[in-house]
C-alpha cells in the first residue's frame, strides 16, 4: 500500500524491475541531497569552528590580562605579561600604508584597462595583474627581504631621512636610521600584494557602468578623464570601496611576507622606518617557540583579535559588493 | 584645428567656438592628459613588479637549479644537500589537502546551485564562503593546531594536510558554483523530462556541462594552496628528514624557504632561492593552465 | 469555456485536466482549465504569448517541480492517477511523459550517448541490445542517416535541427507514453521545422502528443485538436478544422485571423 502511493502512477509498462530501481533513485535522490546540505553546512561550520577555538584557545590571556590585553604594550615572555596594542598598531598602520599606495595605483589600472587599453592588451596585462595574485606571499618575503629591503635601505631611506629632516612632525614619521626592514616597508611589500585584489575588483565594478551612460557622456563632448571622475567612479563608488576593503582585509591577515620584512619589534615607534611587528607576524615566529599556556594562550588571543577585524572588513566589503551588484543586475 | 572653426562661427553662436570655451578646452585636455599619462603610469608600475619579483627569482635561484635538489634531502648548514623531503612534503600534503577539500567544495557548490539556489542558507553559505576566501590563512592555522594539534598531542602531516583541506574548500566552493549557475535550466529540465533523477542529472549532465570550470577551481585551489605557508609552520612543522608518515611531521617548500631564508648560512639561502623558484613557476604554470581550461564563454 | 458537441466516441482521455489552477508565487498564471488529451491524437495550444499555453505544458510532466515557490492545485489524471499528487514519483512520470523543448537541448556527450543515457537508467541492455535501441531511437527521429556514421562525436556538433530530433530521439528512447512539445520548432529554419512536423506526424501511430505553437499554420498542420487559450484561460477547445473554420468564441477568431496575438 505504501507502495502504491510513492510510486504514484503505476502501469502495465511499469513492472516490478523498474519499480525497485525507481526506489533506489529515490533512496539515491535522498542521500546525494543530504551529502550536498551537509557539505554547505561544513562551510559554516567551519566558520563556527575557527571562532569557538580561537575564543577557546585565548581564554587563558584574556581571563589573565582582561581588557588591558588590547591596551598594553608589554610584550614580555620572561615576566609573562603580554599585550597586543604593539602588533595591533603595526597591522593597522602597514595596511594603511599599504592602501595608500595600492588603492591609487589599481584604480588607475583600472582606467587603463577599462578605458584606455586596445582590446588585444587587455588579457595579457589582465592574466600578469592576476599572475602578481598568484605569487606566494612567502615570495614576496624573501623578494623583500633580500632585495627590495637593502635597496630601500642604501637608495629610498636615507632620501627620506634628509628630505623630511627640517620638516617637524614628518621628521618624527621619518626618523633614522634606515634599517631597511621596518614598518614602512613592509607596507610596501604589502601594496604590491593587495594592488592585483583592489585592481581586478575595481575593474570588474568598472565594467558594470552602462556602455550607454559612458556614451551620453562622450557625446556631450567630455573627456576620457570627466568620463571616469564624473561618471564611472560615482556610478561605481560602492563596488571600488568594497574592492577596497577587500584589499584591506587581505592586508591585515597577510602573515609571510610582512614576517620577512618587518624587523620583529614589539614596540611602538613614531618612526614608520623603525622595526615594529604585526599581529600574523607575532604568531607565525614565536607560535612554535612559546614556551607555557599564557604565551601560546597570548598568541591565540591575537589571532583572535585579527579574525574579528578582518571578519568585520570583509563583511564590510562584501555586503557593498553585494548592493553593487544589485545595482548592475538592474 | 579647433581654432579654424573658431574664426568662421564668431557671429550669433559664441558656444563652443569662444575663446573662453577653447581656453577652457584646453585646459580639460590638459587634465585628461594627466589622468590618462597617470594610468599608463600606474599599470607601468603595477606590471614592473611581476618582472622585477620573477626577475630576482630567476637570477637567484637558477644557479642553484641542479639535479641534487630534486634527489637530496636537507643539508644541516654547511653541507651541500638539495631539498626532496621538502618537495616530496608538499606534494603529498598538497594532494591530501586537495584530495579531501575538493569534494566537500564541489558538493557544498552543488547544494548551493542545484538545490538552494537563492535560498538563505545558500545566501548566508556564499557570504560565509567568501570569507574565508579570504581569511587570513594564519587563522586556518592555529585552528587546526587547537582542533588537531593539540589533540593528538603533536604536529603531524595529517594536521598540515587538514589546514590546506580547510583553504581549498572555499575556492572550490565559489568556482563550483559559479559554473553550474552558468549551465542552462533547458538543460536540467531536458534531463528531467527523460525521467531522469536530480542526482543523476547534475553528476551526469550538470558537471558534465560545467567540467572545464569545476577543474579551473580545483587547479586554482591547488595553485593557492601549494605556496601556503602560514597554516603549516604549526602544523605539519618542519621534518630534515625524508618521512612518509602521515602521523609524524613533515617538511614542506614553503616552510623550509621560510626556515632556510631567514638563516645566516649562505648556502641555506641559496636552496631557499632555488626552492621559490620552483614554487612560484610551478603556481604560475598552475595558474596559466587553469585559465586555459576555461572555456571562453565562463571567462567573465 | 466554449465547446460545441463534439464526436468523441471511440476516443481515450489520455489525461484529463480537470479544474486546474496554477500559480507563479502569489500569481495566478491558469485559471481553472479543463481538458482532455485524446489517446494517439495530437492536441495543439494556442494563444498569444503569456496565456499560460507552456505553463499548463509543464504541469503535465511537473517540470514546475525544480522550481520553488510554483504550485498546481487541481486535478490532472494520467491512466487513473493523479499527476498532481504530492506522492508522485516525479521521475518516473517524466519517463513515461516526455517533453521536448524550445531550444534544442543535447547533453554535453555523444550522439550515442545522449539516446543510451536515458535508456540505460530503467533497462539493463547488452551492447548489441542497446546498439539496436539506438539505432530504432534514430531512425524514429529521422536521424540515423545523417549521423550513422559518427554516433561518437557530440551531440553538440550537429545543425539546430538535428539537434532537436535527436532531443525527438532521446525522448522517444525512453518509450513514453506521452510527447509534449514546447514550441519545438521556434528556433528552427523552415526546411528543419518541415522535417519535425513530419516527424510529429509519425509520431501520433504510438504517442499521445500535445504541442504549443505560435505558429497558427503549424497548429492547423499537425493537431487534431486545438486549445485556445487566453490570459490563463483555457477559451475554446475543439476539432482543429471546426477552431480553424468556424470558431465558437469571438476572441478565437479574432486571434486566428490575426487581430491580436
Amino acid at each position: 500500500m505504501v507502495d502504491a502511493a510513492m510510486t504514484g502512477v503505476t502501469s502495465a509498462g511499469m513492472d516490478s524491475a523498474k519499480l525497485k530501481r525507481m526506489r533506489r533513485f529515490r533512496a539515491g535522490d535522498a542521500t546525494f541531497r543530504g551529502l550536498t546540505f551537509g557539505a554547505a553546512l561544513t562551510v559554516l561550520l567551519l566558520l563556527g569552528g575557527v571562532i569557538l577555538s580561537l575564543i577557546h584557545g585565548s581564554i587563558p590571556a584574556l581571563s589573565t590580562f582582561g581588557f588591558g590585553f588590547l591596551t598594553s604594550q608589554s610584550w614580555n615572555p620572561v615576566t609573562e605579561k603580554f599585550g597586543a596594542l604593539a602588533p595591533i598598531y603595526g597591522t593597522v598602520v602597514t595596511s594603511f600604508i599599504a592602501l595608500l599606495i595600492a588603492v591609487p595605483v589599481g584604480i588607475g589600472i583600472a582606467i587603463f584597462l577599462t578605458e584606455l587599453c586596445p582590446p588585444w592588451l587587455k588579457r595579457p596585462i589582465g592574466i600578469a595583474i592576476e599572475l602578481l595574485a598568484g605569487i606566494p606571499s612567502i615570495i614576496y618575503g624573501i623578494w623583500g627581504l633580500f632585495v627590495f629591503a637593502p635597496f630601500f635601505q642604501t637608495k629610498v631611506q636615507p632620501f627620506l631621512i634628509s628630505l623630511f629632516e627640517p620638516i617637524p612632525l614628518l621628521s618624527n614619521l621619518f626618523a633614522g636610521p634606515p634599517y631597511g626592514i621596518g614598518i614602512l616597508t613592509a607596507g610596501f611589500i604589502l601594496a604590491i600584494m593587495v594592488l592585483p585584489f583592489i585592481t581586478s575588483i575595481t575593474r570588474d565594478v568598472f565594467d558594470t557602468v552602462p556602455a550607454v551612460l559612458k556614451e551620453a557622456t562622450y557625446g556631450l563632448g567630455c573627456t576620457t578623464s570627466e568620463v571616469v571622475t564624473k561618471v564611472v567612479l560615482p556610478y561605481t563608488r560602492v563596488g571600488v570601496i568594497g574592492g577596497v576593503m577587500l584589499g584591506l582585509g587581505r592586508a591585515l591577515g597577510e602573515t609571510m611576507a610582512v614576517t620577512f620584512v618587518i624587523g620583529n619589534a614589539h614596540k611602538i615607534s613614531a618612526s614608520i622606518l623603525a622595526p615594529g611587528t604585526t599581529i600574523s607576524a607575532s604568531i607565525a615566529n614565536e607560535f612554535t617557540e612559546a614556551v607555557g599556556d599564557l604565551y601560546t594562550s597570548s598568541l591565540i588571543a591575537l589571532g583572535l583579535i585579527l579574525f574579528v577585524i578582518t571578519f568585520i572588513v570583509l563583511a564590510a566589503a562584501r555586503l557593498l559588493l553585494m548592493r553593487m551588484n544589485v545595482k548592475a543586475g538592474n | 584645428m579647433a581654432s579654424s572653426l573658431g574664426t568662421t562661427a564668431s557671429a550669433g553662436y559664441s558656444g563652443a567656438s569662444s575663446p573662453v570655451a577653447q581656453a577652457l578646452y584646453r585646459r580639460r585636455r590638459r587634465s585628461n592628459k594627466v589622468l590618462l599619462t597617470l594610468s599608463v603610469g600606474a599599470t607601468i608600475f603595477g606590471l614592473a613588479w611581476l618582472v622585477l619579483i620573477l626577475g630576482a627569482l630567476l637570477y637567484e635561484g637558477f644557479s642553484g637549479l641542479s639535479l641534487a635538489v630534486f634527489t637530496e634531502m636537507t643539508p644541516p648548514p654547511g653541507s651541500a644537500g638539495g631539498l626532496l623531503n621538502a618537495i616530496w612534503g608538499s606534494l603529498l600534503m598538497t594532494f591530501g589537502g586537495v584530495i579531501i577539500g575538493t569534494p566537500i567544495g564541489i558538493l557544498a557548490g552543488t547544494y548551493m546551485s542545484e538545490y538552494g539556489r537563492g535560498n538563505k542558507i545558500t545566501t548566508v553559505v556564499r557570504f560565509i564562503n567568501d570569507i574565508l576566501l579570504a581569511a587570513p590563512s594564519i587563522v586556518i592555522g592555529l585552528f587546526v593546531y587547537e582542533v588537531v594539534v593539540v589533540r593528538m598531542g603533536h604536529f603531524s602531516a595529517f594536521a598540515g594536510m587538514a589546514a590546506l583541506a580547510i583553504l581549498v574548500i572555499p575556492v572550490v566552493v565559489r568556482t563550483t558554483e559559479d559554473m553550474l549557475n552558468l549551465v542552462p535550466n533547458q538543460l536540467r529540465e531536458a534531463a528531467a523530462s527523460l525521467g531522469l533523477p536530480r542526482s543523476i542529472m547534475i553528476r551526469h549532465v550538470a558537471y558534465k556541462a560545467a567540467m572545464s570550470g569545476i577543474v579551473t577551481g580545483v587547479l586554482l585551489a591547488i595553485a593557492r594552496v601549494s605556496g601556503e605557508t602560514a597554516p603549516l609552520l604549526f602544523t605539519a612543522l618542519n621534518n630534515q628528514f625524508w618521512s612518509t608518515n602521515l602521523n609524524a611531521p613533515m617538511s614542506s617548500l614553503p616552510v623550509t624557504i621560510f626556515q632556510f631564508a631567514l638563516s645566516p648560512y649562505p648556502d641555506w639561502q641559496k636552496l631557499a632561492w632555488t626552492g621559490a623558484l620552483l614554487i612560484t613557476f610551478t603556481v604560475l604554470a598552475l595558474n596559466i593552465v587553469a585559465r586555459a581550461f576555461l572555456s571562453p564563454k565562463a571567462q567573465k | 469555456m466554449t465547446q460545441t458537441a463534439m464526436n468523441t466516441t471511440g476516443l481515450a482521455e489520455k489525461i484529463s485536466i480537470r479544474n486546474l489552477k496554477f500559480f507563479y508565487g502569489d500569481s495566478q498564471a491558469l485559471k481553472t482549465i479543463n481538458l482532455p488529451l485524446y489517446e494517439k491524437k495530437v492536441t495543439a495550444f494556442i494563444g498569444p504569448s503569456g496565456c499560460g499555453k507552456s505553463t499548463l505544458l509543464r504541469v503535465l510532466n511537473r517540470m514546475y517541480d525544480l522550481y520553488p515557490r510554483q504550485h498546481a492545485e487541481g486535478e490532472v489524471i494520467f491512466d487513473g492517477q493523479n499527476v498532481l499528487d504530492p506522492n508522485q514519483d516525479r521521475n518516473m512520470l517524466r519517463a513515461r511523459i516526455g517533453m521536448v523543448f524550445q531550444k534544442p537541448t543535447p547533453f554535453p556527450m555523444s550522439i550515442y550517448e545522449n539516446i543510451a543515457f536515458g535508456i540505460r537508467l530503467y533497462e539493463n541492455l547488452s551492447r548489441s541490445e542497446m546498439d539496436g535501441r539506438v539505432e530504432a531511437a534514430l531512425t524514429r527521429g529521422a536521424l540515423w542517416n545523417e549521423v550513422k556514421d559518427k554516433l561518437h562525436s557530440s551531440g553538440l556538433s550537429l545543425s539546430g535541427g538535428q539537434q532537436q530530433r535527436l532531443c525527438i530521439a532521446r525522448t522517444i528512447a525512453v518509450k513514453p507514453e506521452v510527447v509534449l512539445f514546447d514550441e519545438p520548432c521556434s528556433a528552427l529554419d523552415p526546411i528543419s521545422t518541415a522535417k519535425i512536423e513530419e516527424l510529429i506526424d509519425e509520431l501520433t501511430t504510438d504517442y499521445t502528443i500535445a504541442i504549443v505553437t505560435h505558429n497558427m499554420q503549424q497548429a492547423a498542420r499537425v493537431s487534431d485538436y486545438t486549445a485556445f487559450m487566453y490570459l490563463g484561460e483555457l477559451i475554446e477547445f475543439d476539432e482543429t478544422t471546426k477552431i480553424f473554420t468556424s470558431p465558437s468564441d469571438k476572441r478565437t477568431q479574432d486571434y486566428i485571423t490575426g487581430r491580436f496575438g
